[in-house]
């Protein structure tokens, strides 16, 4: 197992207005931006991000219909993943954070009446969770590159043919504790500001294009996020 | 200066906004006319987030104005007239999500609109949303949940209520990232909303 930390994320406006909804940047009101400047600025003054990834690699044994079986036993329930992995050799899977802090405050503006300060700060964090899971792709991929592998897109459970029940299993293979992320009763993480994830290493995987990644999610009728447009 | 408040409102120019509602007041002009423009602002303002002008964080800053104005107003407001008048709401977010954010834009944007608003929180349990209807008489209740496990629990909070003789009693909005009149069918609620505005606009259909 890998524990990654010490991660510099690096953001700017585009990207948290993306998290806004917002495309168009022109359009945003000088007030909003000099907000979002601000609160930028005081992200990382007060280091509200604390940015880690856990990861492990498993040896893949058997790729069925609906299931993966890894060398340890362990199965992991997923049509979605048996269709990206095929032809993968091993699965890695990660969990990343940006950590509690930045929840905390956003929890502190909107109980204190300023939710305009929580909505804008929510989303630089989402940004930041976004920049963290592009982060471990690239890790993913230095590891498949050491083993001569490709690496495939990543999947999460909550994405269709990936139940959320699955993170159950998923938190047995990866030390996400000591990052400080757990899993609630329902299978949601907490801190939320994080990602669970798995990505094939082999020969041939499936590497997805984004437009193909955002037509497969839940969201994809009425996500304000999409990074590419229906 | 009539129309000039609505104006600055819907136009997000806060220093302006509060300029004129303080001098409107301090004029002698009735403060619930003061109040009424500023809402006239959001009219507006709703408009325009409806046709793509403005987005959320815009939506949020005009009515942390409108609270600024509420707030400015208020000494002069008969202790009558301070009162929420618009109705009262009950709004959670349903047992096994602990999502928040998107309840608490909800609660501040009914608050700022005159409801008064009874936050029960997040992961909350059918019986918690039966027992706040039982003591406030809240003729309407809003279930936020984000996730896809959020449904079955929203289902499952509209049949407590049924099963407690209150269906009748209230009108049930929900609202979260996937929802749509499939959902709301599934879970027996009867509206949906895709944004906070819409929450807003059923509540004041409703009342």
């Amino acid at each position: 197992m890998t524990i990654v930390s010490g991660i510099h994320i690096s953001l700017d406006k585009r990207q948290v207005l993306r998290r806004e909804g917002i495309r168009q940047q022109s359009s945003v009101k000088p007030e909003i931006m000099a907000l979002i400047d601000e609160l930028l600025a005081s992200t990382y003054d007060k280091h509200l991000l604390e940015p880690a990834i856990a990861y492990d690699v498993y040896a893949i044994s058997e790729v069925g219909h609906d299931s993966v079986q890894l060398d340890n036993s362990t199965e992991i329930r997923s049509a979605s993943l048996s269709s990206l992995i095929s032809g993968g050799r091993e699965l890695t899977v990660a969990v990343c954070t940006i950590g509690p802090k930045l929840e905390k405050q956003v929890t502190d503006y909107l109980g204190g009446r300023e939710p305009l300060r929580g909505l804008l700060l929510d989303g630089i964090g989402s940004a930041a969770v976004d920049s963290l899971v592009q982060e471990t792709c690239r890790l993913m991929q230095n590891e498949a590159s050491l083993r001569g592998y490709q690496s495939s897109s990543p999947i999460s459970p909550g994405i269709p043919g990936f139940p959320i029940t699955e993170q159950w299993p998923l938190f047995q293979l990866v030390p996400s504790e000591e990052i400080g992320v757990r899993l609630a009763p329902s299978g949601i993480m907490v801190p939320r500001k994080s990602a669970s994830m798995v990505i094939a290493l082999g020969e041939q995987v499936t590497v997805r294009k984004q437009g193909e990644a955002c037509a497969r999610c839940n969201l994809s009728k009425t996500c304000h996020y999409r990074l590419v447009a229906k | 200066m009539s129309g000039e408040l609505t104006k600055a409102i819907a136009d997000l120019e806060e220093n302006e906004a509060l300029r004129l509602a303080r001098e409107k007041l301090d004029s002698g002009e009735d403060p619930k006319s003061i109040l009424e423009e500023s809402r006239n602002g959001m009219e507006i303002i709703g408009n325009r987030f409806s046709d793509g002008t403005y987005f959320l964080p815009e939506l949020i800053y005009s009515a942390e104005i409108l609270k600024e104005i509420t707030e400015i107003i208020k000494p002069a407001l008969k202790e009558d007239a301070q009162a929420k008048t618009s109705g009262k709401c009950i709004i959670g977010t349903v047992a096994g999500d602990i999502h928040d954010i998107g309840k608490d834009i909800v609660v501040f944007m009914l608050d700022v609109n005159g409801f008064e608003v009874f936050d029960l929180g997040v992961d909350v349990p059918p019986q918690k949303f039966v027992d706040k209807i039982k003591e406030t008489d809240a003729p309407i209740v809003g279930l936020s949940g984000f996730l896809t496990l959020a449904f079955d629990s929203m289902k499952e909070t509209v049949e407590a209520i049924k099963a407690a003789g209150l269906r009748d009693k209230v009108k049930i909005m929900i609202g979260g990232g996937q929802i749509d009149e499939d959902i709301r069918k599934y879970a027996g609620a009867d509206a949906y909303g895709q944004d906070a505005m819409k929450a807003v606009s059923l509540a004041k259909g409703w009342i």
